[in-house]
């Protein structure tokens, strides 16, 4: 821990760090380009020269290259350090094409603030600027070469951070050049990171292209609502209209960087089908109405056929404190408490991470730091992205990954992978079968120094998190614990989770023998997320009333006889509770609206007077729950009273958006329910796998026009082996036969994959609608040719 | 000396007076006779256009941002040319001040003021004006300046070509 001066200020920092990282904790900010706080440095833009006076080796340094010392004097502001930075602002800007106007980094561009620190102001170099010709990198990014200072960052991020191979630096000396070898999309899923550490304008958001400026962006830090990591993100809009994501910094989450389905996946929110009226019985009307409506109806049925005759459906969608209230106006009508996950299968696995995993989740920065993590029926790219560079950061300081999966996982990253079936993994986990792997992998975990098990909640189940459970606590031993870090359904089914009493029966059943008359749905969308989607859509037409409070255009908002449209996650405020347990709060970036530009069709806004706000209604659901129980608390002191009926969310009043989050408490070591670990016979045939697909498969950015470009089409995936046992070509369109129907479909084989099983990636809007992630996998087969 | 000083004061207006009956009077027919304001007057703002006839705003938000006021808005859009250019702009006159920080801001010249300063009226919506009544068909007072003649973006002139560029690089050379 060496003390030293910097500016007559003394800081005292840890052991291995650099002067310029000294200097940035006294608040004094070194000019640099290639310095990134999550890159590190490389020295190689001279910017943060510094006078050491007193020291080892004095005289002129890179801050950011120098190893801090005891008793070291250093000075960021001397004659000669600073003339040596206006010389390197000068040369940096020497090929600049200053076209500042047109670019979009203006406003936030770390060359321009850098220049003007440094202190040049008039060029003097009368040579010409060097040029370029641009590359078309796809629809997410664009570039503009001749800004280009090269810097090296967006390499290092692309390719070294990334594990992106299709981007990096050509050529040589004047003519370093930064892209593909040829034009097209960038084949990353973490491509926008290089946006973000662009300290110019070279490659920039092209889907917020010439949009907005940053000191015109609302802005507010927020949580990703695409998948159950719960990364830090920063939505901006303007003309209430989401106009980008950026990353948000949370060293326990997401680090700095995020993935491109948060980055490019939210332009739901401006979805011209979005609900945005409240609506009873087909007529339109204001959402107070609606909510005396919706009080009076719930009274009757109740009043008519019994409190039991109304279910409440919460949702891993909704914030905590939906939720809450939820289970609070169920318990006020004395009716049974909320379902919050649909899906009993994904239910039963959610409770496992909420209670008996709860004191051994990882976060994923103890996943990046992780020597050896196993990870078991996830396919970390596909169902949360962040993980896979999570896994890339462990594997690139020395860590081994493990991954043992039905499907042709794909990662950034050297891997190894066992491609077993769902079954296997099952039986693989409770011993039943085949050990070999087992017991060599249970070795390397009790010698593992800090290892973690990633568990898919979508293959393993409750069975699986449970088996899961019992593997971590046997390799527990006195110096650590063995971590486990479980991908669950949705961004807040930890919360639902936790909001959960007991185990009900499954919703289904209970509307089909006609006990329920009424249903409320907080954001859910039963007909969708249900197993059995067309039984439950089916269910749901016979149903007397449904209520549906949501943000989003879904079969249950089409359906309702009272529809109440909530706000979405950037328009509201509001905790979520991630996968690992952690509380995080996001704040509102925008008011509801319908887009100005929707409304004038890109023409100047409208001239005339309105009294409201178009498409203002939305309101975020907790604040329309608390008008039906007839409260009015400020969100802070609901949260106070959330604490206190819930003990495991202690904290949670003190929790600021843009945080890290604070873990909820473990649940208390209590004898759970011991289920029966039932593992089903391995017929000799193919069986069908619905699983995750990157984009799209989630229904927010299944609705986010942005991401279209990279929405798979519609597959069925087997082994090649399988595909030569029935004589059937790749690139074929063959005929899928299900339980669920016949569907067309265009056939892909890869060899990574298990044999006897197919996959399909669920895609809501499309004939795959029908299959959701989540279950076991279903009997099937596959039929070459016209049928 | 205060006697002498009160007879002074008490008889030099009325030789003022007297030197000013001679003169020709400087008041001026307002409205019947126009007034020439001075090329520095700060009227009424507009949008000027490059010696090539092109729209000079490139909506780059830098008049919005200095307004004191913020009576400026616009939004950006990409024309098929690769040009940026305002999609609307609107100035809302009701609440400018012609204090012209807009016209210092402005990185293309694009936005400067006339001598124009007649714009009561009746009905405020008038006075808010979209980019159709701001445009003009000249470069007001600075007709030579072309912000994509200057700047090295591939619009006026093709990627490499302005006379203070090279001609863009291979970068799969790697001849030294």
């Amino acid at each position: 821990m060496p003390t030293l001066t910097i500016d007559n200020l003394s800081v005292t920092i840890p052991d291995g760090s650099t002067i310029f990282e000294a200097a940035a904790q006294l608040g004094i900010v070194v000019p640099h380009f290639c310095y990134h706080h999550a890159l590190g440095a490389v020295g190689a833009c001279r910017m943060c020269a510094v006078t050491v006076v007193e020291g080892k080796m004095p005289g002129l340094k890179m801050s950011c290259m120098t190893p801090a010392e005891e008793g070291m004097v250093v000075e960021t502001d001397t004659a000669q350090a600073m003339e040596f930075r206006e010389h390197v602002g000068e040369w940096l800007m020497t090929n600049h094409p200053h076209d500042c106007p047109v670019c979009d980094e203006g406003g936030e561009c770390q060359l321009q603030e850098m220049t003007i620190s440094s202190g040049h102001g008039v060029r003097n170099y009368r040579g010409n600027k060097r040029t370029y010709q641009n590359q078309d990198l796809g629809p997410f990014i664009a570039q503009e070469m001749n800004r280009c200072i090269q810097c090296y960052r967006c390499a290092r991020t692309y390719q070294d951070y990334c594990g992106g191979r299709d981007f990096g630096p050509m050529g040589s000396r004047q003519r370093v050049f930064f892209g593909r070898f040829t034009d097209g999309m960038l084949e990353s899923d973490f491509s926008g990171n290089i946006v973000d550490v662009c300290p110019t304008g070279v490659l920039t958001d092209k889907t917020f292209r010439f949009k907005t400026r940053l000191w015109d962006l609302q802005q507010a830090p927020s949580i990703c609502p695409h998948c159950s990591l719960g990364c830090a993100t920063v939505p901006g809009g303007r003309y209430r209209e989401i106009q980008r994501v950026v990353s948000g910094v949370n060293v326990q989450t997401n680090g700095h960087f995020i993935c491109d389905r948060g980055r490019f996946g939210s332009s739901y929110v401006n979805h011209p089908k979005r609900p945005r009226q409240a609506r009873v019985d087909g007529t339109n009307v204001p959402v107070a109405q609606a909510l005396n409506r919706l009080r009076d109806k719930i009274a009757g049925v109740i009043a008519e056929h019994g409190p039991g005759a109304v279910a409440f459906v919460g949702s891993g969608r909704a914030s905590l404190e939906a939720n809450w209230l939820l289970k609070q106006w169920a318990r006020s009508l004395k009716c049974p408490a909320p379902v919050f996950e649909l899906h009993p299968r994904r239910g039963r696995a959610i409770r496992q991470a909420v209670g008996p995993l709860s004191s051994h989740l990882a976060s994923l920065r103890q996943v990046r730091k992780s020597d050896l993590v196993l990870v078991i029926g996830a396919d970390p790219l596909n169902e949360a992205p962040m993980l896979a560079l999570a896994l890339r950061q462990a594997v690139r300081e020395g860590g081994r990954i493990v991954v043992l999966d039905p499907r042709p996982v794909d990662l950034p990253c050297v891997f190894e992978h066992h491609p077993l079936t769902q079954e296997q993994i099952l039986c693989l986990l409770a011993g039943r079968c085949e050990t070999g792997l087992l017991n060599n992998l249970l070795s390397e975990l009790m010698t593992a120094r800090r290892p973690v098990l990633v568990g898919g909640s979508d293959l393993l189940g409750g069975v699986g998190l449970q088996l899961l459970g019992h593997l971590t606590e046997s390799c527990d031993n006195d110096d650590r614990y063995c971590l486990i870090h479980p991908l669950l359904p949705r961004v807040n089914s930890f919360g639902g989770g936790l909001l959960e009493d007991a185990p009900q029966e499954d919703l289904l059943e209970r509307l089909e023998n006609g006990r329920i008359k009424a249903l409320v749905c907080l954001e859910s969308d039963p007909g969708s997320e249900h197993p059995e989607a067309g039984r439950m859509q089916l269910a749901l037409s016979r149903l007397d009333y449904l209520a549906v409070f949501d943000c989003l255009p879904t079969h249950a908002t089409r359906r309702a006889d009272l529809l109440l449209p909530t706000a979405t996650t950037v328009e509201g405020d509001g905790v979520y509770i991630n996968n690992e347990g952690r509380m995080q709060a996001f704040s509102a970036a925008l008011q509801p609206g319908i887009p100005i530009a929707a409304v004038t069709a890109g023409q100047h806004p409208p001239r005339e007077f309105m009294p409201e706000t178009p498409g203002s209604q939305p309101q975020p659901a907790w604040q329309m729950l608390q008008d039906l129980l007839g409260e009015r608390h400020s969100v802070t002191a609901l949260r106070r009273a959330m604490e206190q009926s819930e003990p495991r969310l202690e904290g949670m009043s003190r929790l600021q958006p843009g945080d890290e989050g604070i873990k909820v408490a473990p649940q208390d070591p209590e004898p759970v329910e011991e289920s029966t670990v039932e593992i089903w016979s391995q017929d000799g045939d193919l069986r069908l796998l619905p699983v995750q697909s990157c984009y799209g498969s989630e229904v927010a950015s299944s609705l986010s026009q942005t991401v279209t470009p990279r929405l798979v089409t519609p597959r069925l995936m087997v082994h090649p082996q399988e595909a030569q046992q029935r004589h059937l070509q790749e690139g074929e369109d063959v005929t899928l036969k299900t339980a669920h129907g016949l569907f067309r479909l265009r056939l892909f084989c890869d060899e990574r994959m298990a044999t006897r099983r197919a996959i399909v990636p669920c895609l809501p809007g499309t004939p795959l609608e029908i299959f959701v992630p989540g279950g076991l996998s279903l009997p099937c087969d596959i039929e070459g040719g016209a049928s | 000396m205060s006697l002498w000083r009160d007879i002074k004061g008490t008889l030099q207006p009325f030789w003022v007076t007297l030197c000013n009956m001679m003169r020709r009077p400087v008041t001026v027919q307002y409205p019947e006779q126009k007034q020439q304001m001075a090329q520095r007057y700060r009227g009424r703002l507009m949008l000027t256009r490059d010696p090539e006839g092109h729209e000079r705003c490139v909506a780059c938000h830098l008049c919005s941002a200095a307004c004191p006021v913020d009576c400026i808005s616009m939004q950006a859009a990409e024309g098929d040319d690769g040009r940026r250019h305002a999609a609307w702009f609107r100035i809302n006159f009701t609440r400018c001040i012609f204090c012209g920080l807009c016209t210092e801001a402005c990185p293309t010249l694009a936005i400067q003021v006339t001598g124009e300063f007649e714009l009561a009226g009746r009905d405020p919506l008038k006075l808010v004006w979209e980019k159709d009544d701001l445009l003009v068909d000249h470069g007001g007072h600075t007709p030579d300046y072309n912000f994509y003649r200057q700047s090295g973006v591939g619009v006026a002139a093709p990627r490499g070509g302005l006379p203070t560029e090279t001609a863009p690089v291979d970068p799969k050379d790697l001849m030294p």
